[in-house]
């Protein structure tokens, strides 16, 4: 019997063995996209939806179905992937060689770089209609790939009633403010600043801080991130959270659940994008008289610069769809498409004609003359890796030592850059 | 023709081989290639890099921590399950009634996929408003909703001890079946000569189901210690190894560094893949399991 049993426990060893690595080794195949004459095109595109009944995956239904009845020829599949997972999941394809034709998300200069994409000029027929804001930070070597289509810039959300309720009439501005307000509003057993510096925008809020005492992630094109101006950032935020005025380990709290604390009525302030609105209006607790947004606090006074996003489409040269991705891309860029986006979601367009169009809007307008003064993320080759480690570390700096994490992520972006 | 005898279990036996070498011995082969190229996050191989991943991942500041981590995970929630399954096993081995409907509700942790598993915990531990919390909060052990002292996940201690728990959770059904399966096959006459010579449950416990459960044992550790070693989706859903990586495990780590660099992922994979049978090779001989074949 001891015997029988021994040669089971080797066949089970082996087996499991067996099991681990075919675990460890992913399966990858390619996928071909044209049949009968017609051309099938890849769509991948970020959720922006806060629920299943505004999911993104419908807005581009729309586009699409309207578009294959134009162009019975081309057929687009449609993949939405949530923001938390969108960068990964493109990598992974990227890694893979399942190329995607066409993105909507974030773009990264790496891709163009390596000689993945198509120019701006190649699948668009009018290239000069994206803002240009944004041109610098989507070009490389003067070659513009990566096309805004849809922006946001950030400003300071409160809740108006837990400001009066506190007994605070006046918009916080400073950093000072910042910090005794959340102070009051923490007295009030709600969250004082919500902070989220977990993985899923952790650079967008780190930015905004940075940019408080004139920081920022580059000086001159250079990496900056342990300059003396960012640690001061951290070590004012380390105080805030070791007082207990944000909400516990900002390190580990991400944007959207935070953003639906806020929509609560559960946190004093927070910093937050158009897209923040749809959020507060879904949860259907604060009225819009109990909510406004002001410019950024900065340390000596509100920012006159905000951190300006653009996602991006990016198109993918692999499968060789150029004039089809060109027809879909023509169609996709059209003003009432760029509109209903942003109504959809409240952000903000990224073409010149569709801005014209909703210059005079008044949720809109604020939004889009600040616009051009803003800032925007690094777009060297080195920012892909830069921002993946922090997103996954930045937020020890408000626990750990500032200017020990600071100079750790200074360490990546030079090692990446080289 | 004898000749040709002798070969024909070859035949028989090739597609296993075929089996094994395509999908477990090719991928190992390709493991240890990319670790030494250098591969950026787009998957193109721009070259050989010499040893250069590794260099890389030796000096990354937090590679012995994570390293130290795994060990504790490993070892913290293979012992606690075995403990908890052997005691699970001989309670399912008693005949009581609903001992068939016990039986089968066991298997429920081990059907359900250990993602969502993991995605239930989480939010059972949501600070605010999970169950768990909420539950605490009313018999008074967390003081306060959405305190610290209620955010489990966001503490690295605390968040690593939930996630041992979840861990031994999901391991509890296959561990306890196989123990279980080895009590069956224990004849029951050898309890009846050891009541004869006058041993107290206790003893014939230690003496007698012990020892003879010893395969079952050696199995169901060498598994979960493979399992959980490379245990991923738990990690991942609750903490993805933050803050930082103070809550991640190889595995972990070795995921988190494919965003940026495909080379030095590999590099962690091929040490990871050392050190599973470097753990192996030490167990199976620290339980000297030759004898137990050759006995």
């Amino acid at each position: 019997m001891d015997k029988k049993f021994a040669r089971r426990i080797s066949g089970g060893a082996v087996l499991a063995a067996a099991a681990t690595l075919a675990l460890a080794a992913c399966s990858s195949s390619g996928s071909g996209s044209s049949a009968g004459g017609s051309t099938t095109l890849k769509l991948v595109v970020a959720d922006y939806g806060t629920g299943p009944s505004n999911a993104s995956a419908t807005y581009w239904d729309g586009i699409v179905s309207a578009f294959e009845k134009v162009h019975p020829d081309i057929k687009v599949n449609v993949t939405s992937i949530a923001w938390t997972n969108f960068d990964s999941e493109v990598q992974t394809m990227i890694q893979n060689k399942q190329y995607p034709d066409i993105t909507e998300g974030d773009y990264f200069s790496n891709y163009a770089t390596d000689g993945l994409l198509y120019p701006a000029s190649d699948v668009l027929s009018d290239p000069g209609n994206l803002l240009s804001t944004f041109k610098a930070s989507d070009s490389v070597n003067g070659v513009q790939y990566g096309m805004p289509f849809t922006t946001s810039s950030r400003t300071l959300f409160y809740n108006k009633k837990l400001f009066t309720q506190a007994g605070i009439t006046a918009a916080p501005q400073t950093w000072a403010d910042v910090e005794t307000d959340a102070a009051k509003i923490k007295k009030l057993g709600d969250v004082g600043f919500g902070l989220p510096l977990g993985s899923e925008e952790a650079q967008a809020e780190s930015l905004l801080w940075m940019l408080g005492d004139g920081g920022g992630y580059q000086t001159d094109g250079k990496y900056t991130i342990d300059s003396a101006a960012n640690v001061q950032a951290f070590t004012f935020l380390k105080g805030l959270v070791s007082a207990g005025d944000t909400e516990p380990n900002p390190g580990t709290v991400n944007r959207t659940d935070l953003w639906q604390q806020f929509a609560q009525g559960k946190v004093g302030m927070i910093n937050g994008s158009p897209a923040l609105i749809p959020i507060i209006d879904s949860a259907g607790v604060l009225q819009d008289s109990d909510w406004t947004s002001v410019p950024i606090a900065g340390k000596n006074g509100p920012l006159t610069v905000t951190l300006g996003v653009c996602d991006n489409v990016s198109a993918f040269k692999t499968n060789g769809h150029q004039a089809q991705i060109k027809e879909f891309l023509d169609f996709a860029y059209q003003d009432k498409y760029q509109i209903a986006f942003d109504k959809e979601y409240d952000l903000l367009p990224a073409t010149t004609s569709a801005t014209k169009a909703l210059s005079s809007d008044a949720v809109f307008g604020p939004f889009l003359t600040a616009l051009p003064n803003s800032v925007q993320y690094p777009s060297d080759t080195a920012w892909a890796n830069v921002k993946a480690k922090v997103q996954q570390t930045i937020g020890l700096a408000v626990t750990g030592s500032p200017s020990t994490e600071l100079s750790q992520l200074q360490q990546v972006s030079t090692t990446s850059a080289s | 023709m004898p000749a040709l005898r002798r070969l024909a279990p070859l035949l028989w036996l090739s597609p296993a081989v075929a089996l094994i070498g395509v999908v477990v011995l090719w991928p190992v082969v390709v493991m240890v290639q990319s670790s030494f190229q250098q591969i950026g996050g787009e998957g193109f191989v721009a070259g050989y890099n010499g040893t250069a991943n590794y260099a890389h991942l030796f000096d990354e500041p937090d590679f012995v921590s994570v390293l130290l981590r795994t060990l504790i995970w490993v070892v913290a929630v293979v012992a606690v399950t075995m403990l908890i399954s052997l005691g699970l096993a001989q309670l399912f081995h008693q005949r009581f009634p609903g001992r068939r409907v016990t039986r089968w509700a066991l298997i429920i942790p081990w059907a359900a996929s250990v993602m969502m598993s993991a995605l239930i915990f989480k939010w059972a531990l949501d600070p605010n408003v999970g169950v768990i919390n909420v539950i605490l909060h009313h018999i008074g052990v967390v003081q306060q909703l959405g305190s610290n002292q209620a955010d489990w996940l966001g503490n690295p201690t605390s968040a690593l001890i939930w996630m041992m728990a979840v861990a031994v959770f999901v391991s509890l059904p296959f561990t306890t079946y196989a123990i279980l399966s080895g009590l069956q096959g224990i004849p029951g006459d050898v309890y009846e000569a050891a009541a004869i010579d006058g041993a107290t449950s206790w003893r014939s416990y230690l003496a007698v189901t012990l020892p003879l459960l010893r395969p079952a044992i050696l199995v169901a550790t060498l598994i979960n210690v493979i399992n959980v070693f490379n245990s991923f989706p738990i990690i991942w859903e609750m903490t993805r190894g933050g803050p930082g990586y103070e809550t991640a495990t190889t595995t972990i780590y070795m995921i988190d560094l494919k965003e940026g660099d495909v080379g030095q992922s590999a590099s962690m994979s091929v040490i990871n893949f050392l050190l599973v049978i470097v753990i192996v090779l030490i167990y199976l001989g620290s339980t000297r399991w030759k004898e137990q074949v050759d006995r």
